[in-house]
């Protein structure tokens, strides 16, 4: 706190804080808001499979993954987006019953690391509809993990977002 | 006026039926520095802005964590960026048709949308027309103040002198030895942070504290100075000291810039509402009229003078008249050029001020796109140290065709880059499969990047340029500009080399480069637009003289970016901050003297 003064700590708070944050918390979907219940679980498990808990942190289900995905495809302004997901879920759904004649959530734990490590194989050329599934629930488990209160503090101990009072952190340009 | 009177009711409050001593088009760092300089020689100065006044710290939010937001800092659903593949595959206008409520340039889809769409235009209603561009605009007093990259860097003689030193183009009237005092009353009164370099062809400013280094950034420095180039922590235009400046705070390393589009919502980063406009208005010279379009320059019949401004409410599209002893114009670089092509008269038919033909003309920028990405091995797995807790990384200030000459291309480059842990773990995109490995991988990783993108002067040419589009009108029916603007093969060539010599570096350091990208982004992309009014000696060739004054009108004055006669490679801020100083002093000086 050394060359910090009173009057610069209130300067920064009082012109960050000019007016009371509106802080929302991202929407913990007790019933999901697009999905369907069957879905949602779909998306639930293969999230949390994609990033898991592990001795680190928890993962996406503890995250509110499915949670956050949900409620953005609800307010989706683009519809296709939306349809696009019902459609990879119900690709996996059928490849699921082609290779272990039970819906992806019925299956072995065994049996959804099985069809997850399929789709994800083809990851830089996705051909089939359950390949692209696969991307795209990546990519937006990736975007709402690691923006997440576990997935930047718990999972990356992210150091920053910090009022340096002193010294900055880091080596000088010697 | 003081600033609660303004902020209880900005528009109605202004008097128009006065003359002013002066009138400024443009609230940004052109026309917050005139208003400062002006008011600070006791000119009674009108300070028009054709976007609104916003409360701006409720906007940037720059302490915000992701998950306290309901979109993790996303816009709401119906407001759209313009993407990449957009631009270039399509032509402008690029929001014609489109069904998103807002469309917005390719920065509103950085990370943090949320935290410009009350910023960036909505360019639904600021179309434009012609050759690809990605033209980015803000529209609300600061303009993009508000929001830029803070890189603050001085140009050198090698700059103001190009043809001189390679035949190509025009020197600029002036030399750095006429810039420099007035670079030194900038870094003294907006604060800059920096470290001591003397290179002659990027001269230091007078620097307070700088930012640190990362251990890769350290990495690189050494290796490169063994090859005599130089890894500068970024110069920014952020005060790491504090200033005398009541609406300002020091920068305390939170790091949102880094994290966002920009903004800083402390003020440590300078805008000009906080650094130039407030202490202006508090010597109770400055009076300030927002969502104020200006479209015509009007000119006195008898005289010849600018007379004033006619500008468009943007709340209730009526005309309004401004009346000034002396117009300055501070719009953009693009704007500015618009406002005197828009401002035909008898006199002037081909716009005020045009007597050379060549407003709009020899338009240039910064070209930017290919860079390169290494990973440092002995940093993966490495502790989560605090790295993004500043403006920006660093800097690699221009290396080619200083003493050498390089065969394909003339001028130079830098190059922007940056290293180490930030808030979020990007490589995850790329990282392939899921599951334990997967985050292991990525978390491991996440601070062991470094990577860097490179910014090139792209050469003043008079084919490129913009003109008045005869049919298309925004919002406002004001006519838009046209582009006629396309990147050259100097410019192709200096990119080719900016991805080798990227690469070579990195390697040069034992980093592995794991990406050379190639692509050069769409015109515009550097948000560096410069050179549609340049100045000169001669009035056939050039709109300005070296004080930005009008050749052909003596009480109009140009003092934004459309002045520079050559992009240099360094970015503009700094050095349009530090003319319109230079500029506006004498104009202050001839005022009084009754030579206006």
């Amino acid at each position: 706190m050394s060359d910090l003064t009173r009057r610069e700590l209130l300067q920064a708070a009082t012109a960050a804080m000019a007016v009371p944050l509106l802080k929302v918390r991202a929407a913990q979907a007790a019933t999901p808001k697009f999905f369907t219940p069957a879905e949602f679980a779909l998306v639930d498990e293969m999230s949390d499979m994609i990033i898991p808990t592990d001795a680190q942190s928890g993962g996406a289900r503890a995250a509110g993954v499915a949670a956050f995905i949900d409620a953005r495809l609800a307010e989706a302004f683009e519809k296709d987006e939306p349809l696009r997901w019902r459609a990879g879920i119900k690709a996996v759904e059928a490849l699921s019953q082609e290779i272990h004649a039970k819906t992806f959530m019925a299956s072995t734990p065994e049996q959804r690391l099985a069809l997850l490590t399929r789709i994800a194989a083809a990851e830089s050329d996705p051909k089939t509809d359950a390949e692209k599934f696969f991307g795209q629930i990546k990519g937006a488990t990736i975007r709402a993990y690691y923006a997440s209160k576990i997935g930047i503090h718990d999972d990356q101990r992210y150091k920053g977002n910090v009022i340096q009072p002193g010294e900055y952190a880091g080596y000088d340009a010697t | 006026m003081t600033l609660i009177r303004f902020r209880a009711s900005p528009e109605q409050d202004v008097d128009l039926s006065q003359t002013y001593d002066a009138v400024v088009v443009g609230s940004g760092a052109a026309g917050g520095m005139a208003a400062h300089v002006l008011t600070s020689q006791g000119m009674k100065v009108l300070l028009l802005e054709a976007g609104k006044k916003i409360p701006i710290e409720q906007e940037l939010r720059s302490m915000e964590w992701p998950y306290d937001h309901p979109r993790r800092g996303e816009a709401p659903p119906g407001y759209h960026a313009i993407r990449f593949n957009e631009y270039t595959v399509r032509q402008p206008p690029y929001a014609k048709g489109s069904a998103f409520k807002h469309v917005f340039s390719y920065v509103g889809g950085w990370g943090g949308s949320d935290y410009v769409k009350n910023i960036l235009v909505d360019e639904k209603d600021h179309p434009y027309t012609g050759t690809r561009y990605a033209w980015v605009r803000a529209r609300l007093l600061g303009g993009k103040t508000n929001i830029w990259g803070r890189l603050a860097l001085r140009l050198s003689d090698y700059d103001f002198k190009g043809k001189t030193h390679d035949g190509y183009g025009e020197d600029w009237p002036i030399s750095y030895a006429d810039l420099e005092p007035y670079y030194d009353k900038v870094d003294l009164y907006l604060g800059i942070s920096g470290h001591k370099e003397n290179l002659p062809h990027l001269p230091d400013s007078l620097f307070q504290r700088p930012n640190k280094l990362t251990a890769a950034e350290v990495k690189l420095r050494k290796s490169l100075a063994s090859m005599g180039r130089t890894v500068t922590p970024y110069r920014a235009g952020v005060t790491t000291d504090g200033v005398k400046n009541k609406y300002r705070s020091k920068c305390f390393g939170r790091g949102a810039c880094g994290r966002r589009p920009g903004g800083c919502d402390i003020h440590a980063a300078f805008d000009s509402p906080t650094g130039l406009i407030y202490p202006a208005m508090d010597t109770g010279n400055l009076t300030l009229r927002t969502n104020a379009i200006g479209h015509e320059v009007l000119v006195d019949p008898n005289t010849g003078k600018a007379r004033g401004i006619s500008f468009v409410d943007a709340v209730n599209h009526k005309t309004y008249e401004a009346k000034a002893k002396v117009v300055i114009l501070a719009a953009s670089t693009l704007e500015s050029a618009r406002l005197l092509l828009l401002s035909k008269s008898r006199q002037y038919p081909n716009g005020i001020g045009n007597s050379s033909g060549h407003v709009g003309h020899n338009f240039c920028e910064h070209v930017m796109g290919p860079g390169v990405t290494g990973l440092v091995k002995e940093l993966v797995g490495a502790e989560p140290t605090l790295d993004d807790g500043k403006p920006g990384g660093f800097y690699v200030p221009r290396f080619r065709n200083l003493q050498d000459k390089q065969p394909g291309f003339i001028r130079g480059y830098g190059f922007e880059g940056g290293a180490g842990f930030s808030i979020f773990p990007d490589s995850a995109w790329n990282t392939p499969g899921f599951g334990g490995q997967f985050k292991k991988s990525v978390r491991d990783h996440a601070g062991a990047f470094i990577g860097m993108g490179g910014f090139g002067e792209v050469l003043a040419r008079y084919e490129n340029y913009v003109d008045l589009d005869p049919e298309v009108k925004d919002a406002w029916g004001i006519p838009v500009l046209r582009f006629h603007y396309q990147f050259g093969d100097n410019e192709k060539k200096m990119c080719e080399d900016m991805a080798n010599a990227g690469k070579e570096m990195l390697e040069a350091a034992g980093i592995e480069v794991i990406g050379v990208d190639k692509t050069i982004l769409t015109e515009g992309w550097s948000i560096h637009e410069l050179g549609t009014a340049r100045m000169g000696n001669d009035p056939k060739t050039s709109v300005l003289n070296q004080f930005q004054q009008s050749h052909d009108v003596k009480n109009l004055f140009v003092v934004d970016g459309s002045s520079h006669v050559s992009a240099s490679c360094q970015n503009p801020t700094w050095t349009i901050m530090a003319l319109a100083w230079r500029s506006c002093e004498h104009l202050a000086d001839e005022f009084k003297r009754g030579n206006l």
